[in-house]
């Protein structure tokens, strides 16, 4: 009863009701929530079935709003063209981080993007000609008078019906050749090769994946609050993201949509807390990284049925073995 | 021009590295990077400062308490975000001390935000200035937090290498289980490499608190500076650490001079992007292990 | 009510919206809502949280005594997070689903500019208590005024400062994010329109440890006026590292570094703030005896905090909202607040520069930078108000 596509299915339909009878800051709201679902389902098929810790995820993110705005902005070109644009340009820079991670992996491939992160948000700040600066822009708000309905709610189904979209894409990509690729090279690189898997190219598709579906949700940002400035795309979004992926469950594709919509919940909970938000967002990442590592999708697939994934084993080799060794566990496992 | 940029960049790759450190010390035991090193720091500066500055204690039996308490909450990271995750993935374990590190500053923030906005610390000994062959100035307290890194990191290199702790630290970060099968207490060792972690950040932030003043807000860009110079340097190597950091410093100070201003902030992610497509494990690191 | 925050929450923002209550949201028959947004967490937390303390002060004392009107101020506080998604999210929180009379916020620039055009549509009320940034106050909307000083003014007001102290070669120092920018730009145009050339102009980032490359450069241009767009961190940095040079120069301020007497303890070399004079949006610093009964007042209210010149922002900006909450008298409706707050002339703030006058075509009430100056070891003395030709 309670199985993910009924879940989901159910989920959709409030989505698509919403409008009806929500205010307009709920609207919103539920546009950042369709937006963040594909932010992290892009995020996690690297990261999860890929194995790759990359920090650039923001960045993406910002190159897909920047791009959708200064396309709109500068040459006039129509949203629904500067939409793709944006996610193609940063799907094509993603791809290139592909290269260096040819030769890093964990802490060190997580510095490279960081550093590559840090310096995509130096050249939003710094190439004023092109980018405006620091104070950033307005992007002219969407018509939708073609369809008789407002702006904001043209932008809110747009970025449901992509996030459904890209959803369902994620999920086929994961039950395919290509995902199996994927875990392969998660599970182990050396292995991985030897069975004749090629590394950079399937590195690649996988930057590539993640660069088009965060530069996708640049686009609806840039849609949804028609303002492009740099503060948006900082650690704090990539913590944002990476806490939506590991919370859901990281390598699983229900998860990256569970995640999303907790930590949105979370953070609207949070504004209650004024000024301890801080304190009150750090200790609960804390708790649910601690008590549910595999996320909460490993909860719903223990007690509810129904939500099953292919290639389930989830998580990398622990980062750090344990002080004890535990045979009984090691026998036991698949 | 260039005396005055090598110098200062210098001094303050000195700031780098006294964090880098810090950061190297807890790699070399546990294999992981503590995101939360920067609020450590933070913590420990405000707290020396509230034992200094607004209660009036003596500067040493201050930094002194500062740094004991900051130990105590580098074994509170161990226990709260490192211990329960230690079998967990990677990204998780990253998340969680990136959430204890919230947690750190939300308390920060709460506890001594409200009473300005960048607060100054004394020195350790005035801020006349030091006049140098060939005309370079500087501020007593720079030459302090220089000393000091060097201090730290012979300190600890003799303590790795010397001591029986020092050791069995290197054997749990080599290989844990090895290190259980002859006997070492690994869950202590990883709690005191926590707790000296963050005893060393208290240390680092009572030194260079005078110069680069404390606000809530301090913990996360030195720490990006630092965690870049442990990476230049090697993140397993003490000395690397002190390298990268002066390293850090100068390739900043030369881009700011020559090139432009604005290039300072960013100069050093460039130079760590090339240095690690180049030679991946930093300056000082080993060869490149492949786990099979 | 966090309980009913929580369903909202876990429900998908199910939320259905109260019918709204077209001239006068937020008032009831004993309360007022009065909703600010503005950084409570992050580093311009000062110009968000330590200013609405200051509001809170205010409110608690004209509650007990009566209110206005025989209403109650109720204050309630949004994060903005200082950037325009925050913006843009408190501020549709605040009108649509708190449902407030007015805002009174808006600390970080790039926040509010994203959240004007909200603010606009929805015609509500609008004070704003911090942010300088020129394009939040302009051009000009009927629902929006502001009682901080803005960044073009400032601009001037320092390059005439610079002027009238006889300097013959100006150099700017600035910050490059998005408060920086609001500055600087009108601060380039004014010198240019001087016919004026600088001699240097450097960038400083915000936990910049060391200046000593700009220092050096403004030095060897011969600069003998620095007008500083900087926060209170990177221009003790400079300072220090400009005195390490031998470099001294005037050294011009901004509202960010609204208190001399802090800044010369930032700075910590003796003597090297001899020459740096600042603006301060009011004209009282902290430790000033006449503000003595609000400084009671913030660390009574808010224990182990200090009173700081963004309380007295708060403060200042709180009596011109309250003053035009009487005028408009106890048939509140928005549309007789900006009645009353539009005519509001010459109005005695207590905090300000100079008496606040909101009946200017360009909204802007506050228009007297004051210039503060302390000598080393000596008590901070307000130069005057200078009056910019805008």
């Amino acid at each position: 009863m309670l199985s993910r596509r009924n879940v989901f299915l159910a989920g959709v339909l409030v989505m698509a009701l919403l409008p009806s009878f929500a205010n307009p800051y709920a609207l919103f709201i539920g546009t950042m929530l369709s937006t963040y679902v594909i932010l992290a389902l892009g995020l996690n098929l690297l990261v999860g079935y890929a194995g790759q810790l990359a920090f650039a995820n923001a960045a993406m993110y910002g190159i897909g709003a920047y791009t959708c705005g200064l396309l709109q902005v500068k040459l006039g070109v129509s949203y629904w063209l500067a939409l793709p644009a944006g996610a193609l340009v940063a799907m094509a820079i993603g791809s290139v981080m592909a290269f260096p991670a040819l030769r890093l992996s964990g802490l060190y491939l997580a510095l490279a993007t960081l550093a590559f992160a840090q310096f995509t948000q130096w050249v939003f700040l710094n190439w004023e000609s092109v980018t405006f600066g620091a104070g950033g822009f307005k992007v002219p708000e969407v018509s939708f008078a073609w369809a008789g309905i407002a702006s904001s709610t043209g932008v809110f189904y747009l970025a449901l019906i992509l996030a459904a979209l890209l959803y369902v894409v994620a999920g086929n990509v994961v039950r395919s050749p290509l995902g199996r690729a994927f875990v392969a090279i998660r599970d182990g690189e050396v292995a991985a090769e030897s069975l004749g898997v090629d590394l950079l190219r399937y590195k690649a598709i996988a930057f590539a994946m993640s660069g088009f579906y965060a530069g996708i949700a640049g686009g609806l940002y840039c849609a949804a609050i028609n303002f492009v400035a740099p503060e948006g795309y900082d650690l704090f979004q990539m913590v944002l993201h990476k806490a939506m992926v590991v919370v859901g469950g990281i390598g699983s594709v229900a998860g990256s949509v569970v995640g999303a919509t907790l930590l949105v919940a979370l953070l609207e909970l949070l504004r209650e807390f004024k000024s301890t938000q801080e304190i009150a967002f750090g200790a609960l990442l804390l708790a649910f990284v601690i008590f549910m590592p595999d996320g909460v999708v490993s909860l719903l697939k223990k007690r509810l049925k129904g939500w099953d994934e292919p290639l389930r084993r989830i998580g990398d080799e622990p980062a750090v073995a344990a002080p004890l060794a535990e045979p009984a566990e090691e026998a036991a496992r698949p | 021009m260039l005396g005055y940029l090598l110098f200062s960049g210098v001094t303050t790759g000195a700031l780098y590295a006294l964090v880098a450190l810090g950061i190297v010390v807890v790699f070399k035991a546990t294999a992981i990077v503590n995101f939360a090193h920067g609020e450590l720091f933070m913590i420990g500066g405000f707290l020396a400062y509230t034992l200094h500055v607004m209660l009036g204690l003596p500067y040493v039996p201050s930094l002194a308490l500062a740094v004991a308490c900051t130990f105590l909450v580098g074994m509170a990271t161990d226990r709260i975000a490192f211990r329960p995750l230690m079998k967990s993935n990677m990204v998780a374990l990253v998340l969680a001390t990136v959430g204890f590190s919230f947690v750190l500053k939300g308390i920060g923030r709460s506890i001594w935000g409200g009473r300005g906005d960048y607060l100054p610390f004394p020195p350790l000994v005035g801020f006349d200035p030091i006049i140098l062959p060939g005309d370079i100035v500087i501020v007593p307290q720079q030459l302090v937090v220089l000393i000091g890194a060097l201090a730290v990191m012979v300190v600890f290199a003799a303590f790795f290498r010397l001591t029986r702790i020092g050791r069995m630290m290197q054997a749990t970060a080599d290989n844990p289980k090895a290190a259980t099968l002859v006997g070492i207490r690994t869950d202590r060792i990883y709690m005191m490499t926590f707790a000296v972690g963050g005893a060393v950040a208290a240390a680092a932030a009572a030194l260079m608190a005078p110069l680069t003043l404390l606000y809530p807000d301090i913990g996360f860009s030195l720490f990006i500076k630092g965690f870049a110079a442990a990476v230049l340097g090697g993140l397993a190597s003490l000395p690397g650490a002190v390298i990268g950091g002066i390293g850090v410093g100068v390739i900043e100070a030369l881009a700011g001079g020559y090139i432009h201003t604005s290039f300072l902030d960013v100069s050093a992610f460039v130079v760590i992007m090339a240095v690690l497509v180049l030679k991946p494990t930093g300056l000082l690191g080993g060869a490149r292990l492949r786990r099979v | 009510m966090t309980a009913t925050r929580l369903g909202f929450a876990l429900l998908l923002g199910v939320a259905v919206s109260a019918p709204a209550i077209a001239q006068a949201p937020g008032v009831t028959k004993d309360t007022i809502k009065i909703g600010s947004f503005g950084p409570l967490t992050g580093p311009s937390y000062l110009y968000g949280k330590l200013v609405m303390n200051g509001i809170d002060v205010v409110f608690d004392e004209v509650n007990a005594a009566g209110g206005v009107h025989g209403r109650k101020l109720v204050l309630v506080r949004e994060d903005d997070k200082c950037n325009a998604e925050g913006g843009i999210a408190a501020v549709k929180k605040l009108i649509h689903q708190e449902q407030v009379f007015l805002i009174h916020g808006g600390g970080c620039s790039n926040a509010a500019i994203a959240a004007r055009d909200e603010v606009e549509k929805a015609k509500t009320p609008w004070v704003v208590f911090a942010a300088v940034a020129d394009s939040v106050s302009a051009p000009v909307a009927p629902n929006i005024y502001t009682t901080a000083l803005y960044a073009s003014l400032e601009s001037v007001a320092q390059l005439q400062f610079a002027l009238d102290k006889g300097a013959k070669k100006i150099a700017i120092v600035s910050m490059r994010d998005a408060w920086g920018r609001q500055r600087y730009e009108p601060m380039v145009a004014a010198v240019k329109a001087k016919g004026i050339t600088l001699v240097a102009d450097e960038e400083l980032t915000p936990d910049a440890n060391d200046a000593t490359p700009q220092a050096l450069k403004l030095k060897a241009a011969g600069a003998d006026a620095v007008l500083m767009v900087l926060y209170p961190k990177p221009a003790a940095v400079f300072l220090r590292d400009a005195w390490k040079l031998g470099y001294k120069p005037i050294l011009v301020g901004q509202t960010a570094i609204s208190d001399p007497a802090a800044f010369e303890e930032q700075v910590a070399v003796p003597g090297a703030t001899v020459n740096f004079s600042t603006i301060s949006m009011v004209k009282y610093v902290p430790d000033d005896p006449a503000v003595e009964k609000w400084r009671k007042l913030v660390e009574a209210k808010f224990p182990g905090d200090r009173l700081s010149t963004f309380n007295l922002f708060g403060v200042g900006s709180a009596k011109v909202v309250v003053e035009a909450l009487k005028k408009a008298g106890p048939e509140l409706t928005q549309a007789r607040f900006l009645k009353a707050l539009g005519e509001l002339e010459n109005f005695d703030a207590e905090m300000f520069g100079a008496p606040i006058t909101c009946k200017t075509p360009d909204h802007r009430c506050n228009k007297a930078p004051a210039w503060l100056k302390k000598d080393p070891g000596g008590p901070t003395k307000v130069l005057g108000v200078t009056k910019v030709a805008m």
